[in-house]
């Protein structure tokens, strides 16, 4: 209920929408109808690229991987450059150069460095070349600016979550007998947590942007991205609109399934006297 | 035996502006069982003092010593500070559990003895609430607690009743005199509160303002239990009130 007034624009611009192409016009926007035409076969193929659903679950398990990887390396990271000032300086300049490049700036490159090889391939699995299968589709190199474009958020996140734990908690845990170790695993990380959720907000945030727009670069036939491209190209701009929904609808999802992961952590933190 | 022995303790903050002379030499001693209280205004260098014993800042001159206990142990210190530092991430149990688990300590006795601290302050029902749905003085006893549960041979407390309204703290005063009768825990108490100090302490040193020095030492010999009514209590609260006034009347 809380959250009625929020659909009031949208209601509009759909309101709007429909009177815009409605009557019988010839009109080069589909009418809502036909998107939700199509969003309502998502196990359709469409335009043989495959359903609304195959190219979702394409983009969205490219994107957990490399995001995965992204957190797996970035958390580590950020926690020994927030815990040490030696590290931190050593690895600032780095990391401050690597930051302005874009991701999608860098799939040029990683597509030559990593010459499209797919995951199948990597596997020895190569008769899969012409099926329809996942692992066919993961190419390396989209993988790898999908961790490209994470990994600095959660880096910065994790540091700022590690530097902001309180002076007066590390003091009570030194009197109270914990040692280096044992303060870092039970003040230091827990009190960073939110922080943390935060970089691993954005991070997600950035890898669905990067992946649709990698998948409309050349380079890959399968994804949300691709389908919007494609789907373009061939005037079928009823699919197009479908596929930017969802891409709106997952990117939402994904950010607020990782608010609410770090809910808990937060509340905690932010009630205290 | 002595339990802790301070001799010309000072610390001078060098601010670019002007020196700071927050504690000027300061000896004192004290004695196991001791309830050893100081007193003195804002600002007079008591909490310097204090996280100098505890080892969290440094003198410029003098030293602690605490010596080795009896059965040839290190002495355990702990602290209590003023806004009780509860870990607001965990729960009350695992708070007041927590010195255990730092040390090691196999689980059936941190078990067993974080029971029974959260008995002796009265929290057993809270064990599992945070310390954000706990008021002020459930807070503040949740960190006695924490700090109780190691069993220390010293503890530190830092004015840890001031945030308190008169009626809690009062309450808090009583249950710390109840919990550390059947200890031989040393206890530094620093406060500003006079009344606090009498029928907390057995001995109250009066700190000077800048710079912190000993003004002068009671020794407050009052039978147990101690009533805030009784004459000799009123006594001892009004010569340390005409101290504290000479002392606020030399700035």
């Amino acid at each position: 209920m809380k959250y009625l007034p929020g659909f009031a624009i949208p209601c509009l611009l759909i309101l709007w929408w429909l009177i815009a192409t409605g009557g019988g016009r010839d009109t080069l926007l589909p009418s809502p109808g036909e998107v939700l035409n199509v969003l309502l076969h998502p196990l359709v193929d469409q335009i043989s690229t495959g359903s609304l659903a195959w190219s979702t679950f394409v983009s969205l398990s490219r994107v957990m991987l490399g995001f995965m990887l992204a957190a797996l390396a970035g958390i580590p990271i950020g926690l020994i450059m927030g815990a040490s000032v030696n590290v931190r300086k050593y690895f600032s300049l780095i990391v401050e150069m690597a930051r302005p490049l874009s991701a999608i700036a860098l799939l040029p490159l990683s597509i030559i460095i990593f010459k499209a090889k797919t995951f199948a391939q990597l596997f020895g699995l190569e008769h899969l070349r012409y099926q329809k299968n996942l692992l066919n589709e993961m190419q390396l190199g989209m993988i790898f600016i999908l961790f490209w474009g994470g990994v600095f958020p959660i880096i910065l996140g994790t540091i700022q979550g590690v530097r902001s734990v309180r002076k007066l908690h590390l003091e009570a845990a030194e009197i109270l007998g914990a040692g280096k170790l044992f303060t870092f695993r039970n003040v230091i990380i827990p009190s960073a947590l939110p922080d943390i959720y935060h970089g691993l907000k954005l991070g997600i945030g950035r890898c669905w942007m990067v992946i649709i727009a990698a998948e409309m670069l050349p380079g890959t036939n399968s994804g949300i991205g691709y389908l919007i491209r494609f789907s373009y190209q061939l005037s079928r701009y009823d699919i197009m609109l479908a596929s930017i929904v969802i891409v709106a609808s997952i990117g939402a999802l994904l950010s607020k399934g990782l608010e609410f992961l770090g809910e808990k952590s937060l509340v905690l933190r932010s009630r205290e006297r | 035996m002595t339990t802790l022995k301070i001799s010309g303790l000072s610390k001078i903050y060098r601010e670019p502006a002007q020196d700071v002379h927050a504690l000027g030499p300061v000896s004192f001693e004290s004695e196991e069982g001791d309830f050893l209280c100081v007193l003195g205004p804002t600002g007079c260098g008591k909490t310097t003092l204090l996280r100098i014993v505890a080892g969290l800042e440094f003198p410029d001159t003098g030293s602690v010593s605490v010596p080795i206990r009896g059965d040839g142990a290190e002495p355990v210190i702990s602290y209590v500070f003023q806004q009780g530092a509860l870990f607001p991430w965990m729960n009350v149990y695992s708070n007041i559990e927590f010195p255990l688990k730092a040390k090691k300590i196999r689980r059936e006795i941190r078990q067993s003895r974080v029971e029974k601290m959260l008995e002796m302050v009265g929290l057993s029902s809270f064990r599992f609430s945070y310390p954000h749905q706990l008021s002020g003085g459930m807070q503040q006893r949740a960190a006695l607690a924490r700090s109780l549960v190691m069993e220390p041979d010293i503890l530190l407390m830092d004015e840890p009743f001031s945030s308190l309204d008169t009626r809690t703290s009062q309450d808090l005063q009583e249950n710390l005199r109840n919990l550390l009768k059947r200890t031989s825990t040393t206890v530094l108490f620093v406060t500003h509160n006079i009344e606090e100090a009498v029928y907390l302490a057995g001995k109250v040193i009066v700190l000077g303002h800048r710079p912190g020095r000993i003004v002068c030492t009671k020794t407050i010999d009052l039978p147990d239990p101690r009533s805030r009514l009784s004459d000799t209590f009123t006594e001892y609260l009004v010569s340390l009130r005409k101290i504290f006034e000479s002392l606020v009347l030399e700035e």
